[in-house]
């Protein structure tokens, strides 16, 4: 290890009593943090959106305050190095950063100059710049696609290129900014082993933020929890995550294990600490089987909707201009009223399978089908009218100066009335909890807010349909609950709502059916308690069912009777002294 | 799918195997040719060669296509102006006193009575448009055959700043992320009920000029997080660093350098010496 990373003679990070704030902004975005993160140590970080998490990754290499200016206090050293007076471009041969967005931090045209990149800025001599490439590739699994356009490789690959293109540079520290929230289940675990293999082979010092709480308990060694700029909890996985309710009170998510523990303790008893690890919890299932109740009532029977079809898929293909495959022989129908779910790996098909419903693109063979009418045959501003579709980057479908204004747009092209313009969107924006903000310009909301003006614009056309392509993507637990409560009040309104999404977690307490695309092949569709308890054939798809459908089903191995719950309030309810009524 | 189509062509030919200086020198080379020659002849066979150059190298029959149906009306603009309004200018290329009516308007039309339409400015026109075609086409045949890569290591070796030549490759590689962005933003437009298709020209460009202030806006927001990403991997602008590829001028790329100096003081010497490429001559 010693010839791979270069050794500080201190602690790689040492922060003290540090305090910044943004140029023109009121309040600061990290208050008094001193920290300390050891050699060879892979600390957590977690908190809700604002917290400060990126502003402190972009303080650990100098670009917070170098870049942006602002107000800063304290003291930060990496391997040493002062990171406010080192210049930025030599901290960064001790400090590897690799941010959120796979698709920004790659500037390069192949895959080895990608690595090279930082080498070559380095001034490092030819030969061991070579060297160090095929090292990094190795590491990251990449090996053997050195000539390969950054582009042409997937989500995870392309991320874990960028975590190569930091580790070449060999520095004391290695700073992740929510490497994984753009990935699906696949990207996650492929970033996740190689961010293991550095921290626990190599012995690399990681700092990393993530919102997936069960992998983070899974490899870090302590989690620091970040409040509105604040250092709030340091501690070892089970230190922080079993504090379950300084969690909620922060609107984070504990594992979905250590949740169901904890709500399972209000009636039965539970060892502490409470299991943030599946391995930790499976000893203790013998216990608790032990303890249920000698039945617990059927779970709600899957929701029928016996009117015809809004949507049909009849043999659906699609090929791409460049010969890519991307749906082969897809067949569904769609009624009215139904909240499905659309889930399988990036590249799956999913967002392809949803732009043929509007037209948006066309049948390579096979029918889509609105009502009993080709798609294809009508215009996407007429078919806009029946379907609405909120996009994944909110940004790409905001085009106005006001929020008032874009929410009015769609109501303009449609020709309705003046009067009942401004209606329709004070009641969308009121919908949305955004009337106050109509004069802001949607640009200047943080990114939840954004996502919501994009909704209400949709609201204001009154669509049947409403399509999410990944709304939870990029958010924290209390912006993607708030976002899918605004699916489910919608599907109470009679609305037919479709998800796409690989957060199942989430999903759990919302759809009534699951469909899973692989390769651009139906793969499964059926009701969401049955789907997600179809672990083989999700595992085909790259996915998992969530942690509380693992301990039902272990569970229910133990008691020898079928378990099927879902959601870790469904599991704990079977606890319950009421007989697990849910 | 992979949004850098204006960049690379998809085949590996001669072309692509040339050291970026040698193309550059090409490029110079023709293009000044272009300037030199005014015979229609000789300009017309230039982008020929250019079209088939391009054909060969890689470069899609689409692209070309849609810049030459882009450039259309300016063509014509080009060939009516020359053709009523070039009058001076060709008779002194010509040695003619009166140039050879083609087309004359009814002397009683209001404003263009009279007006006559000459073979030889049509003929000037031509070799302007021409022209026009070559350096148009000399760009995709230099840029779309050469790795963004490889043109800072050929501009470094120029002697070019690194600065530059990173300013320069990274304008090609967002170009065409910008297209897409716009098609996106047009796209979102459209699923909030505007019929783009039921527009008539001016209004439909209207709807496109407003994609420019989320196009900005994006714009801005993706250079910022660009230029951080570039200084964690330690990016300073300074020319004081090292290349991963190496460039050779190979036997190749010496033997065009040699031929294109040559062709170049070929065209000059024919030029000057037997008016080879003057217009009226061939």
């Amino acid at each position: 290890m010693g010839d791979v990373l270069s050794e500080p003679s201190t602690a790689p990070v040492q922060l003290a009593q540090v305090s910044y704030r943004y140029p023109s902004a009121r309040g600061f975005a990290l208050r008094d943090i001193s920290l300390t993160v050891r050699r060879g140590e892979f600390l957590g970080i977690i908190g809700p959106t604002g917290a400060g998490k990126t502003t402190l990754c972009l303080a650990l290499n100098g670009i917070v305050p170098q870049f942006y200016g602002g107000k800063f206090y304290g003291r930060i050293t990496v391997a040493g190095l002062d990171t406010l007076s080192v210049p930025v471009n030599t901290l960064a041969r001790y400090v590897g950063t690799v941010f959120e967005d796979p698709e920004t931090q790659l500037v390069t045209t192949s895959v080895e100059n990608e690595v090279a990149f930082a080498l070559e800025n380095l001034s490092v001599p030819r030969a061991e710049m070579r060297s160090r490439i095929s090292w990094a590739l190795q590491v990251v699994r990449l090996a053997g696609y050195e000539k390969r356009h950054p582009y042409d490789l997937s989500a995870g690959q392309k991320q874990r290129l960028a975590i190569a293109a930091a580790l070449a540079v060999r520095p004391a520290l290695l700073v992740l900014d929510e490497p994984t929230s753009q990935l699906d289940p696949m990207g996650v675990r492929e970033v996740f082993a190689v961010v293991r293999r550095l921290n626990r082979e190599l012995g690399m010092t990681l700092v990393m933020v993530s919102h997936a709480a069960e992998a983070m308990a899974e490899y870090a060694d302590r989690v620091a929890v970040l409040d509105a700029g604040r250092l709030v909890a340091l501690g070892t996985p089970r230190q922080v995550y079993a504090q379950v309710g300084m969690l909620q009170g922060l609107a984070l998510r504990p594992p979905q294990v250590t949740r169901t523990f904890h709500l399972i303790g209000q009636w039965r008893e539970v060892r502490t600490p409470l299991p943030v690890r599946m391995a930790e919890a499976r000893p203790r299932l013998p216990h608790l089987a032990a303890q249920l109740p000698p039945s617990c009532p059927p779970p709600p029977p899957p929701a029928e909707h016996q009117s015809p079809p809004q949507l049909s898929v009849r043999h659906l293909s699609h090929t791409f201009g460049d010969g890519t495959q991307a749906l082969r022989d897809v067949s569904l129908e769609i009624r009215a009223g139904e909240y499905v779910l659309i889930a399988g790996q990036n590249g799956g098909g999913k967002t392809t399978l949803v732009k043929h419903f509007l037209n948006l693109l066309q049948p390579t063979a096979g029918q889509v089908l609105l009502d009993g009418v080709e798609t294809r045959t009508l215009p996407i501003s007429t078919l806009a009218r029946r379907i609405g579709y909120v996009a994944q980057n909110p940004d790409q479908q905001i085009f106005s100066t006001t929020v008032q204004d874009e929410v009015a747009f769609a109501l303009r092209n449609l020709g309705v009335p003046p009067d009942e313009r401004r209606a329709r969107v004070r009641g969308s924006l009121t919908a949305m909890r955004l009337w106050e903000r109509r004069d802001a310009h949607p640009l200047a909301l943080p990114r939840g807010d954004r996502t919501r003006v994009v909704i209400a614009a949709v609201l204001a056309m009154r669509p049947d349909i409403i399509v999410f392509d990944e709304p939870t993507t990029g958010q924290d637990f209390r912006g993607a609950r708030a976002i899918l409560e605004i699916t489910h009040q919608l599907h109470r309104q009679g609305k037919t709502v479709i998800v796409i999404t690989h957060h199942l977690y989430l999903m759990a307490a919302y759809a009534e059916r699951m469909i899973v695309l692989r390769d651009g092949q139906l793969l499964l569709d059926a009701p969401l308690r049955a789907a997600l308890r179809e672990e083989q054939t999700l595992a085909q798809a790259y996915l998992a069912p969530p942690q509380a459908v693992q301990l039902a089903r272990a569970l229910g191995q133990l008691g020898a009777r079928p378990m099927p719950w879902i959601t870790p309030e469904e599991v704990a309810a079977c606890f319950a002294p009421d007989g697990g009524r849910v | 799918m992979k949004p850098l189509a204006l960049q690379t062509v998809a085949r590996d030919s001669y072309f692509t195997r040339l050291d970026f200086r040698t193309k550059l020198l090409l490029a110079f080379v023709v293009s000044w040719v272009a300037f030199l020659w005014e015979s229609t002849l000789l300009v017309g066979g230039l982008a020929g060669a250019m079209l088939l150059l391009c054909l060969l190298a890689g470069v899609r029959w689409a692209y070309v296509r849609s810049t030459l149906s882009l450039l259309l009306p300016f063509f014509g603009i080009v060939l009516l102006t020359h053709g009523f309004f070039n009058v001076t200018q060709v008779e002194r290329l010509t040695g003619q006193h009166a140039l050879t009516p083609w087309f004359t308007f009814p002397a009683d039309w209001w404003g263009v009575g009279g007006a006559m339409l000459s073979r030889e400015g049509v003929s000037y026109g031509l070799s302007v448009v021409f022209r026009t075609l070559t350096l148009l086409l000399v760009l995709p045949l230099l840029v779309f055959t050469t790795d963004v890569d490889d043109m800072i290591v050929g501009l470094g070796r120029l002697g070019i700043p690194y600065k530059f030549a990173f300013i320069f490759s990274a304008t090609l590689r967002f170009v065409p992320l910008l297209f897409e962005e716009a098609q996106t933003i047009i796209e979102a437009q459209r699923l909030r009920g505007l019929a783009v298709e039921h527009m008539r020209t001016l209004r439909r460009w209207r709807v496109y000029a407003r994609v420019a202030v989320p196009l900005i806006l994006g714009s801005l927001v993706k250079s910022q997080q660009l230029e951080i990403v570039l200084q964690a991997k330690a990016f300073s602008g300074s020319s004081q660093r090292t290349y991963l590829h190496e460039t050779h001028l190979r036997r190749d790329d010496k033997v065009l350098l040699c031929l294109a100096a040559l062709m170049g003081l070929a065209a000059l010497v024919a030029y000057y010496g037997w008016g080879i490429g003057s217009f009226g001559h061939p």
